[in-house]
């Protein structure tokens, strides 16, 4: 297992500049995943990484190895196509063994290795069946089967699981953990679903539509404390409230127009705000908002509204609460119960509750 | 389309007439072949003897062997040409463009490339026959096989050639291992399009055979000139059986090649 | 000391086949096209230039220019509009029925369809012979059942050509309306109807603009071949008529006089592609396809 390391990495497609000057270190023997929406270039660096297409400028190293200017062929990487691409002629032993047979290896020695992979990914009695007698999670398997026997450092994975339906997706990232788990190889998994990313990474990217790092953590850090407006509501859902920073008989509060102040705790990094008196944004997200019909003690902020519209998602349900005539904010309440204490329905006034520590600031 | 039975019935009728129509005179062809009195008399009675006569024809022979030769030799050099472009094309895409080029085969009547090959080989001092003939026939055949070729090609998912390469392959294994068991059945349906073009090519050979060589269709032009024998139909059945032979392997291969 | 040998060949074995990687496909590959730049642009060069090579550049375009040859290339562009035309009435609501109405036995009557484009086309013409001669099938028949009183007389005229020719070029018309009508998408018909439209509203409207270039392709591959062709109205017609083909072939090969056959064979293409690009242009206006699928 090793790491890959993006040194200043430039790539422009049709005249069109994708990636300018990216870094990014991708550590050694973790489920490492890039996240962004469609179109942001994040399939390109995995090409770049593959060898599928070339760098316009900066490198690219595996482990300590330069592999900018390294032919596919001999880079110790391998792939996971999205379309999956296994051999329509070749069964599915030939698909998997296909690597061994290029390297001369002994037939017996193949025939050992492929079964053993094959029942790593439970597919040990379709062997000899085509590729087409296969289901989509089946093929994806082979897919992976394919890519593993390779032993490579890192394995690439392009939205592996995009043809695949909910279940069988949240079935197979599972797997994919357990797998990366036992292999120790470095994982590279690059999608636009944040269920997804935050289910398989240990570590996660973000990156924008311009083809830019965002932010870099673990799953956790990224959804609650994420570093800029984008990340914030590209990953999961939020609720922005423009205000003012301010400091008022020596708490910090955030002045919103038309609906008061709040509390908030300012953390360190961002005491130069409060300084500054700056305008930002404060983004909470719907879950930790408690949602009544009666007022309630001990939290520190408290509004009123009324409720626009509900939506139904079986665990949760999503409330859209008016609470002011420029202002509506999503709150999402656990269905606990199955005939809950209080029923809240359409235009009922209800009062919103949050804690000032969970909210996240960030800059306008 | 659930159309009703009656408004389909002019269509139905049409295809039915259609089939007769191309059918019929090859039937009583056929049937005739093996009537004992020579044409116009009716049917009379079973013989093969019109068959025994093609036998031991050796003119006929000859002119069945030069049409083969040619036939294989230009099917065999323009499915090369076409396999070598492929590999060509693996390595640079933007040789595509270029590939044009060939559409203009069928844009060109026979006869005016008859002319053109024929003027050049006399301009070059170029003896006309064989191998003449067999230059000929190949570029009829690349005007078939290189669009046939590269369409297939076009079809092969492009992540396949990747996914091989990026598992070890060199460019070399890709093309024997993926790319070329992929193109075999299409391969195989254009060489047997070339063959039996070839085969039954007239106007390209009639103008560039020279008086070395004859084709069977040539043999076949000058017994017409005669007048139609029972010896033509012994032949025509003969060759129908062949044809049809190679229709059938065409369609096996095209489906074979539609369904990878 | 073996061992450090056999690394330097192996060094000098990876040199070479780095050179041949780079260029062996680039040198195979262009064969092809080589071959068909050599024998068959040249060629096609060749006849232009030798047209011109007569006393004078263009002696050998006045002779043609007289009202018998001018009647010689429209009859023969007549005959080969004419048989693009039956072939395509015939040949498209054929090839609607093969798509939209067979299921089981389609592959069997696509065979079927097929199986005439791959016989030899000198055998229809024997076939044909045996049919229609005067003293052939048909006539035997007819005059049996007491319908003719004489021999039949159609051969040697322009219908028994036109028979032919409908005949032979009927699968090469079929069969690429067939591949448009198939890549068809059934579902735009019924959303047309759906919506309203009559039947033939739909076609109009749906089918025809849609499949043109079917119908493109099919009208050229009929017409091109169909106006040089000698063989097919020779026998059919006698050596009465006189099409484009036959001056061609005359000219050449019988008087030997391969300026002329040059020219001739320019001039005659010239107007072929003149009469053909009209055509597109004019039909283009007419039949909007805007969306066409490739």
């Amino acid at each position: 297992m090793k790491s890959i390391h993006i040194k200043n990495v430039s790539k422009s497609l049709g005249g069109e500049a994708v990636l300018e000057k990216l870094n990014l270190v991708i550590p050694a023997g973790k489920f490492f995943v890039l996240l962004g929406p469609s179109g942001c270039g994040k399939t390109t660096l995995l090409r770049l990484i593959g060898g599928f297409e070339s760098v316009d400028d900066g490198e690219i190293l595996l482990g300590d190895q330069d592999i900018t200017t390294m032919p596919i062929n001999e880079r110790k990487i391998d792939t996971v196509f999205q379309n999956y691409a296994l051999f329509p002629h070749l069964s599915v032993f030939d698909n998997v063994a296909y690597s061994q047979h290029l390297k001369k290896i002994p037939q017996d020695v193949i025939a050992e290795k492929v079964m053993k992979i094959l029942a790593t990914v439970g597919l040990e009695r379709h062997a000899s069946k085509g590729i087409d007698q296969l289901s989509g999670g089946q093929q994806q398997r082979v897919a992976l089967a394919r890519a593993i026997i390779n032993e490579p450092e890192v394995l690439l994975l392009d939205e592996p699981l995009a043809a695949l339906d909910v279940k069988l997706r949240e079935k197979m990232l599972i797997e994919l953990i357990e797998l990366q788990e036992s292999l120790k190889t470095t994982f590279l998994y690059v999608t636009h679903d944040q269920f997804e990313a935050l289910t398989v990474a240990d570590q996660m990217a973000i990156m924008n539509y311009d083809g830019q790092i965002e932010q870099i953590g673990t799953p956790k850090e990224i959804y609650e404390f994420p570093k800029s407006a984008f990340v914030a509501q590209f990953v999961g859902t939020t609720n922005m409230i423009k205000g003012k920073l301010t400091e008022r008989e020596g708490a910090s509060v955030i002045d919103v127009a038309s609906l008061g102040s709040f509390f908030v705790d300012v953390p360190q990094d961002k005491k130069y705000l409060l300084a500054q008196h700056a305008d930002v944004l404060l983004s909470i997200r719907p879950e930790k908002i408690e949602i009544s019909k009666t007022p309630v003690e001990g939290f520190s902020n408290m509004l009123q509204g009324s409720v626009k519209s509900i939506v139904y998602y079986g665990r949760s349900t999503q409330y859209n609460v008016v609470v002011s005539s420029s202002l509506t904010l999503q709150v999402f309440e656990q269905n606990e119960e199955h005939f809950p204490q209080e029923v809240i329905d359409y235009d009922d006034i209800v009062y919103l509750y949050w804690q000032k520590e969970n909210v996240v600031i960030l800059e306008r | 389309m659930r159309s009703s039975w009656i408004s389909r019935l002019p269509s139905f009728l049409l295809v039915v007439f259609t089939y007769l129509f191309l059918y019929v005179p090859l039937f009583v062809l056929v049937v005739f072949s093996f009537n004992k009195d020579p044409f116009p008399a009716p049917w009379s009675s079973f013989t093969l003897d019109w068959y025994r006569e093609l036998w031991v024809s050796t003119e006929l022979w000859d002119a069945f062997k030069t049409s083969c030769i040619i036939a294989l030799s230009a099917t065999f050099l323009s499915v090369l040409m076409g396999v070598m472009l492929v590999f060509f094309l693996m390595k640079s895409v933007r040789v595509q463009r270029i590939l044009g080029i060939f559409y203009a085969n069928l844009v060109v009547p026979e006869v005016v490339l008859a002319v053109g090959l024929l003027s050049m080989f006399s301009f070059l001092h170029v003896e006309l026959g064989m191998r003449t003939l067999i230059i000929a026939h190949t570029v009829l055949g690349l005007g078939y096989v290189i669009p046939v070729v590269y369409q297939k090609y076009m079809t092969i998912d492009p992540h396949l050639i990747d996914v091989s390469m990026d598992l070890g392959a060199t460019l070399g294994q890709t093309f024997m291992r993926i790319v070329m068991p992929l193109l075999r059945p299409a391969l195989y349906a254009a060489g047997l399009l070339v063959f039996i073009i070839s085969f039954d090519d007239f106007i390209l050979s009639y103008f560039c055979a020279g008086s070395s060589a004859q084709t069977l269709s040539m043999y076949i032009y000058s017994m017409l000139r005669i007048g139609i024998s029972p010896v033509v139909n012994a032949l025509s059945t003969l060759l129908l059986i062949i044809s049809s032979i190679c229709v059938m392997l065409f369609c096996y291969y095209n489906v074979r090649s539609k369904l990878l | 000391m073996a061992k450090r040998k056999r690394r330097n060949i192996g060094a000098l074995i990876a040199v070479k086949n780095h050179w041949i990687q780079k260029y062996l496909p680039f040198t195979l590959g262009s064969l092809s096209l080589v071959w068909q730049a050599l024998f068959f642009y040249v060629p096609l060069l060749c006849v232009i230039v030798l047209s011109f090579t007569g006393d004078t550049p263009y002696a050998a375009f006045q002779g043609f220019f007289s009202a018998v040859y001018v009647r010689i290339i429209v009859r023969s562009l007549g005959m080969a509009f004419l048989t693009a035309s039956m072939c395509l009435m015939i040949g498209y609501p054929f090839a609607y029925f093969l798509v939209f109405h067979t299921h089981r036995l389609r592959n069997l009557l696509l065979f079927l369809v097929m199986l005439p484009f791959w016989t030899n086309f000198l055998l229809h013409i024997c076939a044909w012979f045996f049919v229609l001669d005067r003293q052939g099938l048909l006539s035997y028949l007819l005059q049996k059942l007491g319908i003719l009183s004489g021999p039949l007389m159609i051969l040697n005229t322009y219908w028994a050509i036109i028979i032919m020719m409908v005949y032979f070029y009927l699968p090469f018309m079929i069969l690429p309306l067939y591949t448009a009508l198939d890549r068809f998408d059934q579902r735009l018909l019924e959303a047309s109807l759906d919506l309203g439209a009559t039947w033939w509203q739909t076609v109009t409207r749906v089918l025809l603009p849609l499949t043109m270039p079917g119908i493109r392709v099919g009208f050229l591959l009929v017409c091109i071949p169909a106006f040089g062709e000698f063989a097919i109205p020779e026998f059919m017609g006698g050596d009465r008529t006189m099409f484009v083909g036959s001056v061609i072939k005359h000219l050449i090969l019988g008087a030997e006089s391969e300026v002329a056959g040059s020219a001739f064979t320019l001039i005659s293409s010239l107007v072929l592609v003149i009469v053909i690009g009209m055509l597109y242009l004019i039909i283009g206006r007419l039949v909007p396809s805007r969306y066409e699928k490739e």
